[in-house]
């Protein structure tokens, strides 16, 4: 436990410096006093509005914003967990944002266009989308493996490739949705009802099994590193690929494998992004998840439960990021602290460094 | 037929400066041996505060000013880089969200505005086009004259390939990889500046919108030297003005090759080249390795 603390404590303290120094920027263009209404506000957009809750004690005040959060988080946990499965043996997936996309658009088109009995349309939804961002993965993995190509290179095209198949053609294109009197226009066909995910607290929230799915994500990709075999050997490979590969480990068939496995994740945030809450491929996806995997990746220390961990603080500040329009600042703030957070996890030798100096100054004293 | 080619040559003028200055800034910065996955970032960085500045003074000032606001981005990606060995893929994405946060939070927050900034005067048009498009003539030549022809030049390929080696022989590695990312930066807020101060006149709130990773494909697909990174930025600014071209003059061509396969072509192109030279990749060999001087 205290290891387990040791190793998070970088991590919150980018977090707590990254909440100051927006606080910090908030207060410097609206004023103090705004600035703190607006993160009071984000923070019970966040994880419930307690105050509101003692007051009257209507449920909706805590638990919308709850569901909300854990909406947002569902997303990026698996994201989250797509980049960190694949650094688990050195690579880098910047392509979280393409697998997802292909992923999201693959489960807008079974679920609009096959007909199948409820939980089995679910699962083959989801199931081909998973398929389709493993498939998306695969190419960069075979061209690292066998032609030396950096996946960071090759990924990045590819998610820009995704864009212009999928945004610029597909959805304006072959699968738009052919205008019936319905007013939405933009985007592929509404998902039968039979394919979207149940939503977990009927009308007071879009929480949906996607959240739940999350969880099990995590807490299974976890038990899979830790626990078993093959997840050591993923170890053993990011660790250091050369020992792997005199210990006997198959270092081409992990990579192509946890490739594969961080594309799954990122298609499934695809699918469940159309499934639980969009319920169709809509004109633009918006918010780049994708690339918020990154910083969930690095922020949770490339840890499954630390992932989770991270997605349900940020998912939260997104969640309250809405409210804080009322006060002058754009709902994308929670952005901001995030991008910032990640950037100071990236200067994690500066905090050793400073931590270590004070550890050094406690020494001296004791 | 000979007034679509005019046109269409024309608008490559004016698409391609931005994707140039950043693409060759690109590459000093990775020849030198420091990744840069920046690039979009530092562009919006540029963009924003050119046209800021330019409120507030004539418009190649605030060219000026955007591009040491990209200098300055790229100073925080160096000093985690190189001084503190962070890992250059990190800190490059991390900049990339926080610029793509930070200027949608200042549009809000200073102007009122989620969408763009008031508009200023746009730069002078010399012989109709920007003096920028003009500039992105004699950059990618200067570029490539000092890293082939100069002495700095060739301690900078020497820093991208072997720094231990370079050390060896006096040179400082990290105050060369500084300044070599410190141009980067300086490059590529140019290219933002280009965007708001020549493109259009103002800021938008999507600014770069992919530009800086185009650059990187762009850098990548010249392989690594500033002649063929400008070259592959000019081709794929050509791709893109012959779709939209082509959108609005031949519309029924693009049912057969839909628009969005064209947008496509250029990383796809990149990925194909990349594919196809594998691992003779003429990527420096020490690329994306932080500098340990205990190492020979």
């Amino acid at each position: 436990m205290r290891e387990a603390l040791r190793r998070a404590l970088p991590s919150v303290l980018a977090i707590v410096a990254s909440l100051a120094a927006c606080f910090v920027a908030v207060g410097l263009t609206r004023g103090f006093g705004t600035a703190v209404d607006a993160f009071a506000a984000m923070l019970w957009g966040a994880f419930g509005d307690w105050p509101r809750f003692f007051d009257d004690g209507g449920s909706g005040a805590v638990l919308r914003p709850l569901g909300e959060a854990g909406t947002k988080a569902a997303l990026l946990t698996f994201t989250g967990l797509s980049v960190a499965v694949a650094f688990r043996v050195g690579l880098f997936n910047i392509g979280a944002q393409g697998q997802l996309m292909v992923g999201a658009v693959v489960a807008a088109v079974v679920g609009a266009q096959v007909e199948l009995p409820g939980v089995l349309h679910v699962a083959v939804c989801l199931g081909t989308a998973a398929a389709a961002g493993a498939l998306y993965a695969l190419g960069p993995a075979l061209l690292k493996r066998h032609r030396g190509v950096h996946e960071v290179i090759s990924t990045i095209m590819l998610n820009w490739v995704a864009v212009s198949l999928v945004e610029n053609w597909l959805v304006v294109g072959p699968l738009r949705a052919s205008a019936s009197g319905d007013n939405s226009i933009s985007g592929t066909a509404q998902v039968h009802p039979s394919a979207e995910l149940p939503r977990l607290l009927g009308d007071t929230s879009r929480l949906n099994l996607g959240f739940v799915l999350a969880l099990v994500a995590a807490a299974v990709t976890w038990w899979f590193l830790a626990r078993l075999k093959r997840g050591y050997e993923w170890r053993a490979v990011g660790l250091n690929p050369e020992a792997a590969r005199a210990a006997g480990i198959d270092v081409g068939r992990s990579v192509v494998h946890a490739m594969c496995l961080a594309g799954a994740f990122a298609g499934l945030a695809g699918a469940v992004l159309v499934l639980g809450t969009e319920l169709k491929y809509p004109a633009t996806l918006g918010a780049p998840y994708g690339f918020d995997g990154i910083a969930m990746a690095l922020i949770g220390g490339g840890h499954p439960l630390g992932v989770l961990g991270s997605a349900l603080f940020f998912g939260g500040l997104r969640a309250g990021g809405t409210r804080m329009q009322l006060f002058g600042v754009h709902k994308s703030f929670p952005e901001l602290i995030q991008g910032l957070a990640l950037l100071l996890v990236a200067a994690r030798y500066v905090w050793d460094r400073l931590l270590a100096r004070l550890a050094k100054k406690e020494a001296a004293r004791a | 037929m000979l007034e679509l080619v005019a046109a269409l040559f024309s608008s490559v003028l004016d698409a391609a400066p931005p994707l140039v200055f950043a693409a060759v800034g690109a590459t000093l910065s990775e020849r030198a041996g420091v990744v840069n996955v920046g690039v979009e970032g530092m562009m919006r960085a540029g963009a924003f505060v050119a046209a800021v500045a330019a409120l507030a003074m004539p418009t190649p000032l605030g060219v000026l000013v955007g591009m040491a606001a990209g200098a300055a981005v790229a100073f925080v990606h160096a000093w985690l880089c190189i001084r503190w060995r962070s890992d250059q893929v990190v800190s490059g994405m991390a900049l990339n969200l926080v610029m793509l946060a930070a200027g949608t939070f200042l549009l809000e927050a200073v102007f009122d505005s989620p969408n763009a900034t008031p508009s200023i005067a746009q730069l002078p048009k010399w012989l109709g086009h920007s003096p920028l498009t003009w500039l992105a003539f004699v950059v990618p030549v200067v570029a490539h004259v000092a890293v082939t022809r100069t002495a700095w030049g060739l301690r900078l390929r020497a820093v991208g390939e072997k720094p231990q080696a370079v050390a060896v022989m006096g040179v400082r590695v990290s105050r060369l990889r500084f300044s070599a990312v410190l141009l980067s930066g300086a490059l590529a807020g140019l290219g933002g500046a280009a965007l708001s101060t020549a493109t259009l006149d103002r800021f938008e709130h999507h600014m770069p919108s992919g530009l800086g990773f185009m650059a990187v494909a762009a850098m990548v697909f010249g392989r690594w030297t500033p002649l063929g990174a400008a070259g592959a930025a000019t081709f794929f600014a050509f791709g893109k003005a012959l779709s939209i071209g082509l959108a609005s003059s031949a519309p029924a061509l693009l049912t057969v090759v839909p628009q969005g396969a064209l947008l496509a072509l250029p990383y796809a192109l990149t990925l194909v080249v990349l594919a196809v030279s594998g691992k003779k990749s003429a990527a420096p060999a020490a690329l994306g390795q932080p500098y340990d001087p205990e190492l020979r």
